[in-house]
């Protein structure tokens, strides 16, 4: 609640704010010098990142970067209210569930010039990252870093004690109707407290004790890691074109037939009521030996990993009706502020960010993938050297499986009518064909 | 013959005493319950923060520390480097723990004094001053704490932001240094009881109002001042949504900004647990302190003005 109306209240400030934000830089001379302010939210990135600034400090020695970790349910409230109150960082990291909308009002101050005149080669990242930020206007406001795919985390342990193979985890199939093998596999993982399956006879679908599937939320409007992997291997797509789309489809049949499905694994008791996961974090559950698979995004690799005592496997996400998987392909960017003093100084510290150099140090982490194909080969090496095999987030790159985040205008209303709309549904409060108002609340957004 | 009768009622005693001592223990037993129900939840802090945040959510049912380790508070202190904190499964975010802890002894020292302060000059001039329209204007004030602070937040920052006062200590005591009508209202309820006789007396010897107020009244309600101050402290020092707003920038950023980076860092990844339990204790230490110094000094200020 709090965080919400502190969003609106942010929001405003933005609106408010559009009047008193100039793009006044210095000469260009003067520019290219001092300390540059970066913010990032990943605190696991952090050690990489800081290499980079050292990196490249030590080319640079007239600019200094000082980075700083916010966490991300601060992030954006601070970065807006800095927009308002001219201390943003010149610098910062960027999502496209937000850009479209900074873009929108002036706070992104476009590159194209500085790529064109710096001969970036924008072909080096994987295939449609840099056109995602190529603003409605056509103008480019940020350089890629790295991006992420969804797969199946599992608990090994409990899919040996059930009898599923590691085999059959890679090959799962999925349909609205009866969900296929993924339902099959996620209602044999299901145990109850008397140690029934469930897809035995007698169990208990109100004393569970390990879920089949884990639950992180209702979704919203983007379903990233929750069900969007499902609904887009029906030929589904959130919106009529992407990006820049101004029509969203969650009154399409095919959609509300999937998340009906979905929201049914609750009511059989394969997976956790949503009311429990507030609070909680998904992660945490599974490693908690609560939930067998977990559908999770590419950046959570080293949450899993990292629990100690608990051995983790990644499965692709199963192939849906049109015969293919699917993947929501999300990509971070770093974008520069509108309002920077020291543009010329930013340009090139995004367009380091944006290089191999830095690309490569984020790799050899092996925290996230990097934007750049050489250098998401090399991340792909160095989480094998770390013992964790990710060709089930690769090979959605590599198949061309992957769809990319939706980014249209109005996101953060679009979200905000889609919260409680999937949230109802989920919870099991209304039927899916409850979207179809929604949908109509959120495409009157763009008329 | 006298030892055995100085003996003899001592059985007596301690068998009269024995149905008496079932219900003592009853009554031990609920407060030990009651205790118990209030300590362990600290001691649940504390268990986590001394755990290793890789294995807390794997070894949830033990109630010792999940992989014993003092690097939780280490991170906290910023004596912890980024990839050693990472490798433990807790957030590579530093913080400048000593500059955030000044910045909130300063911000919420100035507020409750100045708070306290102006309150009383208020709370005075309500409870013992006759003016045209006293009770409608205090009804006014008293209506002002249905207001939630949300619907103030907005027009605050924007009348510091153009102020230009954003980041600065100034800009981040403003809303709260003058008074708060709880505070006019505490302190006015007890001015009420203060006897006028004195007052009365003071005016024949040629005081004013502003005498009165400093020598007399101010002193008389040392007790209430204080409560009021330390409750104030408290509710200052735990202040978030507004230091957020107003004071982003590193020198003015309070302890419990500070903190917000281990609460996430990612979307949907897990809040560093055991960092935030240990910055939450050290965060606290300093008002359990207070509480600990001033503790008895409330608790009879507000009987003293309970009974009157």
């Amino acid at each position: 609640m709090k965080k919400s109306l502190g969003t609106v209240a942010v929001a405003a400030a933005i609106a408010l704010s559009l009047s008193a934000c100039g793009g006044g830089s210095g000469s260009s001379a003067e520019s290219a010098k001092g300390e540059l302010s970066y913010w990032l939210w990943d605190a696991n990135q952090l050690p990489a990142y800081q290499q980079c600034a050292d990196d490249f400090q030590k080319a640079n020695p007239d600019i200094k970067v000082k980075i700083t970790q916010r966490g991300w349910d601060d992030y954006w409230s601070t970065l807006t209210n800095g927009f308002v109150g001219g201390t943003a960082p010149d610098v910062f990291t960027n999502h496209l569930g937000r850009y479209g909308e900074l873009a929108a009002n002036k706070q992104l101050l476009p590159i194209d010039d500085a790529v064109k005149k710096d001969n970036v080669d924008l072909s080096a990242y994987n295939e449609g990252l840099a056109d995602l930020w190529v603003g409605q206007d056509g103008k480019r406001y940020g350089l890629p870093k790295d991006w992420d795919t969804i797969g199946l985390f599992y608990n090994k342990a409990m899919l040996s004690k059930a009898g599923v193979s590691e085999e059959e985890m890679k090959n799962l199939t999925w349909n609205p109707q009866d969900g296929g093998t993924y339902e099959k596999v996620i209602a044999h993982l299901t145990v109850d407290k008397n140690g029934k399956r469930g897809d035995e006879a007698g169990f208990d679908k109100n004393n569970v004790d390990v879920y089949g599937l884990g639950l992180n939320g209702g979704g919203d409007s983007s379903g990233q890691t929750e069900w969007s992997y499902l609904t887009n291997t029906t030929g589904w797509s959130h919106t009529d074109k992407n990006p820049w789309g101004t029509h969203y489809n969650y009154d399409d049949p095919k959609f509300q037939s999937s998340i009906d499905w979905f929201a049914g694994l609750v009511d059989k008791g394969y997976m956790p009521k949503l009311e429990t996961t507030v609070g909680a974090a998904m992660a945490d559950t599974f490693a908690a030996g609560k939930s067998a698979i977990n559908a999770h995004g590419s950046w959570m690799i080293g949450q899993y990993t990292g629990y100690k005592g608990v051995e983790v496997g990644i499965a692709p996400t199963p192939v849906g009706p049109e015969g293919k998987r699917a993947s929501m392909f999300n990509g971070l960017a770093d974008s520069i502020w509108a309002g920077t003093k020291k543009k010329d100084a930013a340009i090139k510290w995004v367009e380091y960010l944006a290089s191999a150099p830095c690309q490569d140090v984020v790799a050899s982490k092996a925290v996230v993938f990097p934007a750049l194909k050489a250098s998401s080969e090399k991340a792909a090496e160095a989480f094998k050297a770390k013992g964790v095999d990710v060709t089930a987030f690769t090979e959605h790159v590599k198949n061309g499986t992957t769809f990319l985040y939706p980014i249209t205008d109005n996101t953060a209303k679009v979200k905000g009518i889609m919260e409680p709309a999937m949230d109802a549904v989920v919870s099991g409060k209304k039927p899916a064909s409850s979207l179809t108002e929604a949908n109509n609340q959120v495409n009157d957004l763009f008329k | 013959m006298t030892t055995t009768t100085s003996r003899a009622p001592k059985p007596a005693t301690t068998r009269r005493r024995r149905p008496f001592n079932t219900r003592r223990a009853g009554a031990w037993a609920l407060l030990a319950l009651a205790i118990a129900v209030s300590v362990v939840p600290f001691l649940w802090v504390l268990r986590t923060a001394l755990s290793t945040n890789g294995s807390l959510a794997s070894q949830s049912a033990s109630l010792l520390p999940a992989d014993f380790t003092l690097g939780a508070f280490m991170r906290v202190f910023g004596l912890q480097s980024p990839a050693d904190a990472v490798a433990e499964g807790g957030s590579g975010a530093a913080i400048d723990f000593w500059l955030y802890l000044r910045n909130s002894i300063i911000f919420s020292s100035i507020t409750t004094a100045g708070a306290v302060f102006f309150s009383a000059m208020a709370a005075y001039a309500f409870a013992r001053l006759r003016w045209k329209g006293r009770n409608a204007v205090f009804s006014l004030f008293l209506g002002t704490m249905l207001v939630p602070p949300i619907f103030t937040a907005l027009p605050n920052f924007l009348l510091i932001k153009n102020l230009d006062l954003l980041n600065t200590m100034l800009g981040m005591v403003l809303p709260y240094v003058f008074m708060t009508p709880f505070a006019i209202f505490f302190l006015r309820q007890f001015f009420l009881n203060m006897s006028r006789e004195v007052e009365e007396a003071a005016m024949l010897d040629g005081a004013k109002h502003l005498r009165i107020f400093f020598q007399i009244v101010l002193p008389n309600a040392a007790a209430p001042l204080a409560t009021l101050a330390l409750l104030t402290f408290i509710g200052q020092w735990n202040e978030y949504f507004w230091p957020l707003l107003v004071g982003s920038q590193d020198d003015v950023r309070v302890l419990q900004v500070g903190l917000g980076v281990f609460k996430s860092q990612s979307p949907q990844g897990a809040p560093d647990w055991s960092g935030l339990m240990a910055a939450t204790l050290v965060s606290a230490l300093p008002v359990l302190i207070l509480f600990a110094a001033f503790g008895k000094k409330i608790v009879n200020s507000i009987g003293f003005s309970g009974i009157k």
